[in-house]
């Protein structure tokens, strides 16, 4: 007999967000399943340079905190009135303050306190300041509306446009 | 940088930093910038190693020893009924929160 004592247990997986998500809402009395983004392929391109030489772009989810919008935390229920519906873009050379209470992240295990969690621009100048890769000029907000269909044909090549613009040659993505 | 494994893959992404951690930790643990740091080095490694799409690489970081968190997120079996009847009226007010500002937006 094989001894499995050592394994871990079988819960302890990533999490099939996709699973739990569909069961959760079925639960709830909704029976017209959310539809992710799914693709059979998926691009690739090599660096063209090394990354010490490449110009780094950082494009967050996260939302730029609004004082009229609502509690948007840290620990704020979830509040759709927070979410944006344009991209915007920052200075990367200052700080800013995000939040992500417009998202469905864990609020059980996770309080939102630390926004260096979901928003590492400071540590990305740090990073920059010691020769790791170029920080671009500007990070980008891409807008997480609940409409896959503007994100694909209006907040995607705006955020593409603008990297352009900037002469980025990579991109940082951080979902929440 | 991610911490949702089965949406991004889902997608499909070129390159993909996986954190085994709850939502909304995807550059690192709270208050714990020696994570962060190794986090955003380690998708660096990844970033520049990658030999084609759909590299994964997941951090050997844990959130807890035990694991036990992934037990929790909207789990239907660990909640009583009065809560999901809760939750219904919380969502059913969200969308309508939602559904008119897409409209201002002109996005809706």
């Amino acid at each position: 007999m094989t001894d499995t004592m050592n394994f871990a247990p079988d819960f302890d997986v990533p999490l099939e967000y996709m699973r739990r998500t569909r069961e959760y809402y079925l639960a709830l009395g909704y029976d017209n399943p959310y539809r992710w983004a799914h693709y059979v392929d998926a691009p690739f391109q090599p660096l063209k340079k090394p990354l010490k030489d490449s110009t780094l772009a950082l494009i967050t989810t996260a939302a730029p905190y609004q004082p009229d919008k609502g509690d948007q935390g840290p620990g704020a229920l979830y509040n759709a009135g927070a979410k944006f519906y344009a991209v915007f873009s920052g200075d990367t050379a200052v700080d800013h303050d995000t939040r992500i209470s417009h998202i469905g992240y864990d609020r059980k295990h996770t309080t939102a306190k630390d926004s260096n969690t979901w928003f590492p621009l400071p540590l990305m100048r740090e990073f920059a300041a010691e020769g790791r890769f170029n920080l671009a000029p500007r990070f980008h907000g891409a807008p997480t509306n609940r409409s896959q269909r503007v994100t694909l044909e209006t907040d995607a090549p705006e955020i593409l446009a603008r990297c352009r613009q900037d002469q980025v040659d990579a991109a940082l993505l951080v979902p929440t | 940088m991610g911490a949702a494994k089965d949406i991004v893959e889902y997608s499909g992404v070129p390159r993909f930093l996986f954190s085994d951690f709850p939502l909304g930790n995807s550059c690192g643990k709270p208050h714990e910038p020696d994570t962060q740091r190794f986090t955003l080095d380690l998708a660096l490694k990844v970033f520049e190693s990658a030999i084609g799409p759909r590299t994964t690489v997941q951090s050997p970081l844990r959130w807890t020893e035990d694991g036990d968190w992934k037990n929790d997120y909207n789990n239907i079996a660990r909640m009583p009924p009065e809560e999901v009847a809760k939750r219904r009226a919380e969502f059913d007010k969200v969308k309508q929160v939602a559904l008119s500002q897409r409209k201002q937006a002109g996005v809706a």
